[in-house]
């Protein structure tokens, strides 16, 4: 493939990494909690639990904005755009770069996401109850839309030749997110992409996924026999881009490449699942990277930890590898992050990438004998990785499944 | 690769559903801003733009739309329109048709409704199972996906009221990429109770009045080379699609200096020049941004005196949906041979986050 500007297409890198986590905010917090197979659940402090027979959940602890957040008055975001923010400066500095040297860039900015701000949506649906509609704050209104947790990084980081694309699709946007982040890259159109997912937990969607019968009571067990469903949780992640070429040109450390990634629509089942399209989009990512099954060294799972989920995803992924790779999901340590999920995911095949190891999954007692993976139960592992796999589904039967590598001297 | 072109498009618009009714709409540039029924409708406006006589069960069908809620109905409908030309296509290669598709926050009024049954509820979990769907966003791009068996990428969208440029973009990446053939690219608004709401506390005191409308404008999006071998006529190159924020987004003075360098960055992509500029279709939306927005498409295209088309008089404030809409009149003003060569199009948005874009439809060249 040539482009329209008669280049090849470049090579694209990870060279930063902000994350926003129920088990450590930055990169290396959340590195120790991977490798260590840290739990982030607690008790849902978010919003008034009561009458909800249990509700744990993987909250973000500790979290102070102004930590985080220098030029935007806090008070204009809010908390997922907080969180979307936060992981966007730290991947800026986490990527040894200043706002004003990638403001001197051309920077595509996409952050996915689920619920974006429904969280202040639910205040002010209390707000229209108690008060009426005529006593909501401006300000909460104003801040309470999906295209903030892209449009709030660019003003924070300062940037000015930027497009910021807010993806809110569901459970796989991280994926999404990333994957336009790569393509801008490769083709040449930007020069930088910060690039991830962000969400914050809410009580809608506590109360469906609750009301579906989902919750799980007390931990995540994904791929085991006794699962009994999701964890929300919360968080962000996102990853700054750039082409191989400009990374080595300033020696900036290198995660990993992103390799490629697929996309496609079940068009079936509003939420369940679709064993044959997941496996269809495995493929179209192998392809589209360049790889095939059997370089595959992890997977690392959408993994909910819901009966539907690992019982189909795991068939999928049989249906695509002879002999699957070790399949483990993060989600058992954070929770489902909704839209932060398979960037945060992302981050974690970055990182496993750079350490050499495959983080765990946790809470494990007896494999499921329907998903029959090597879920690489409770305990982290070495491992040497050359290329890794980050599955993610959503609502709407959305598939976006990424491929990371090792990067190799040969173009 | 072959330059990407618009090769249909479709509209459910305040003037009816479908593109003859928005283009005569157009044509008579009569506003279809009516007083609200307040019955149907409470909320602090008094008037709006809806669409005529719109409901699920009438233009999506009875069967299967119980639950569906209006924006959803709005993207369905409006892909439907599109999708009977590409029958054969969307048979024999499904996933080689993705569908992008603009949102605000989805549908507000769905997501507060369901909050609401958990709040009054005798139990906060006494909501509605079959609804939760509605309360996720990709809701819309998912149902038009399923309506229509549309197995390719399908991704949602947003961005305020650059939402309709940004999915363009995100529609143009995507086919660059190679993960399609082609791309159903678009956005889609409802009005409700609840947005009317947050629309009203949102505004900056001088927009207040201004009517909302809703809509969902669509469009085909395709290799110049892959539309001429299905038989469709370019109506439209996409010359570029640019994006710049304001350095300082409170001061609306920044937005005239960001937008024209913007548009004068799209022109130079695009390889047009101001004089070729026949039309400039802004988002016009009301205060000291439109003021802004006018001077600075006045600052790029100096001494060219190209058609205004405020399309924002007739069919009211239609939000996310805005810019997809303000594309679709470019094209239902071009006609059915669409952009002459040599001749183009300035689609303008500017975002009350300090975000600003433009996009450049030129003449797709061979004529047919």
């Amino acid at each position: 493939m040539v482009y329209d500007d008669g280049q090849p297409p470049r090579r694209v890198v990870i060279t930063g990494l902000g994350t926003v986590t129920s088990i450590g905010l930055g990169a290396p917090a959340f590195l120790a909690g991977l490798r260590t197979g840290r739990s982030g659940v607690k008790p849902i402090t978010t919003f008034d639990t009561t009458g909800f027979a249990h509700a744990n959940g993987c909250e973000v602890a500790d979290f102070d904005p102004r930590e985080w957040i220098h030029r935007i008055d806090t008070t204009e975001l809010g908390r997922a755009t907080q969180f979307s923010v936060a992981a966007a400066g730290m991947a800026v500095a986490d990527a040894g770069l200043t706002p004003q040297e990638l403001g001197e860039r051309r920077v595509l900015v996409s952050v996915g996401t689920t619920d974006a701000e429904s969280g202040d949506l639910d205040g002010l649906a209390r707000t229209q109850l108690d008060e009426g509609p005529e006593r909501w704050a401006p300000g909460v209104v104003r801040r309470a839309q999906a295209g903030r947790l892209s449009s709030a990084v660019v003003r924070e980081l300062g940037l000015v030749d930027v497009e910021a694309l807010t993806i809110p699709t569901a459970c796989a946007a991280g994926n999404y997110a990333i994957g336009s982040g790569f393509d801008a890259i490769r083709s040449g159109e930007v020069e930088a992409a910060l690039c991830g997912g962000a969400d914050a937990v809410c009580r809608k969607t506590f109360a469906g996924f609750y009301r579906l019968g989902t919750i799980a009571p007390e931990v995540c067990q994904p791929f085991d026999k006794d699962r009994k469903g999701i964890l929300t949780g919360e968080g962000a992640g996102v990853l700054l881009l750039e082409s191989l070429e400009s990374a080595r040109a300033r020696g900036a450390r290198i995660y990993a490449e992103v390799l490629g990634y697929g996309l496609n629509c079940d068009a079936h089942h509003p939420v369940a699942p679709d064993q044959d399209s997941l496996a269809r989009c495995m493929e179209v990512a192998h392809r589209n990277a360049g790889v095939k099954a059997e370089d595959v060294d992890f997977i690392s799972a959408h993994g909910t930890g819901t009966r539907a989920n690992d019982v189909t995803e795991a068939g999928a992924i049989r249906q695509v590898f002879d002999t699957p790779p070790p399949t483990i999901s993060i989600k058992s340590m954070i929770g489902h992050s909704m839209g932060a999920a398979s960037a945060l995911a992302a981050a974690a095949c970055a990182l496993a990438i750079t350490e050499d190891f495959i983080p765990p999954t946790v809470n494990h007692r007896e494999t499921d004998p329907e998903c029959a993976l090597d879920c690489v139960p409770n305990e982290a592992r070495a491992a040497r990785l050359d290329v890794v796999q980050n599955n993610a589904l959503a609502f709407a039967g959305n598939n976006a499944v990424l491929i990371l590598g090792r990067v190799r001297e040969a173009a | 690769m072959s330059p990407l072109v618009i090769s249909a498009w479709s509209a459910t618009s305040p003037f009816g559903v479908g593109a003859d009714p928005f283009r005569a709409g157009l044509e008579a540039g009569r506003s279809a801003v009516e007083p609200v029924d307040r019955e149907t409708h409470p909320g602090p406006f008094e008037q709006a733009a809806l669409v005529p006589e719109f409901t699920a069960a009438r233009y999506v069908g009875k069967k299967g739309t119980r639950t569906m809620d209006r924006v959803t109905a709005l993207a369905v409908t409006t892909v439907g329109g599109l999708v009977k030309d590409l029958t054969d296509e969307l048979a024999a290669h499904p996933e080689q048709t993705g569908l992008v598709l603009g949102t605000g926050s989805g549908s507000v009024q769905s997501i507060m409704d369901f909050t609401r049954d958990s709040l009054v509820g005798e139990r906060p979990y006494h909501v509605d199972p079959a609804r939760f769907p509605n309360t996720v966003m990709n809701r819309a791009a998912g149902q038009g996906a399923i309506w229509h068996r549309i197995k390719g990428p399908n991704t949602t969208v947003a961005g305020g009221t650059l939402t309709g440029l940004l999915a363009l973009s995100y529609a143009v990446r995507l086919l660059r990429g190679g993960h399609c053939g082609r791309v159903l690219c678009g956005a889609a608004e409802e009005y409700s109770t609840q947005r009317a709401w947050l629309e009203w506390h949102g505004r900056a005191e001088e927009e207040r009045d201004t009517p909302l409308g809703e809509g969902s404008a669509v469009f085909l999006v395709e290799s110049a080379e892959a539309a001429e071998a299905a038989g469709r006529t370019a109506l439209a190159a996409i010359g570029a699609v640019r994006f710049r924020a304001c350095a300082e987004p409170e001061g609306a003075a920044t937005a005239r200096r960001t937008l024209a360098d913007c548009v004068r960055g799209a022109l130079d992509a695009a390889g047009v020049g101001p004089e070729n500029v026949r039309a400039v279709l802004p988002l016009a939306g009301g205060g000291p941004l439109a003021t802004q927005e006018a001077a600075a498409v006045r600052d790029a295209l100096g001494e060219a005196r190209p058609r205004w088309t405020r399309l924002r008089d007739l069919v009211g404030d239609t939000s996310a949906a805005a810019t997809s809409l303000q594309l679709a009149a470019a094209l239902a003003e071009s006609g059915d041979r669409g952009l002459a060569p040599g001749e183009a199009a300035l689609i303008t948005g500017v975002d009350r986050d300090g975000m600003v874009g433009c996009a450049v439809l030129t003449g797709a060249g061979a004529r047919r």
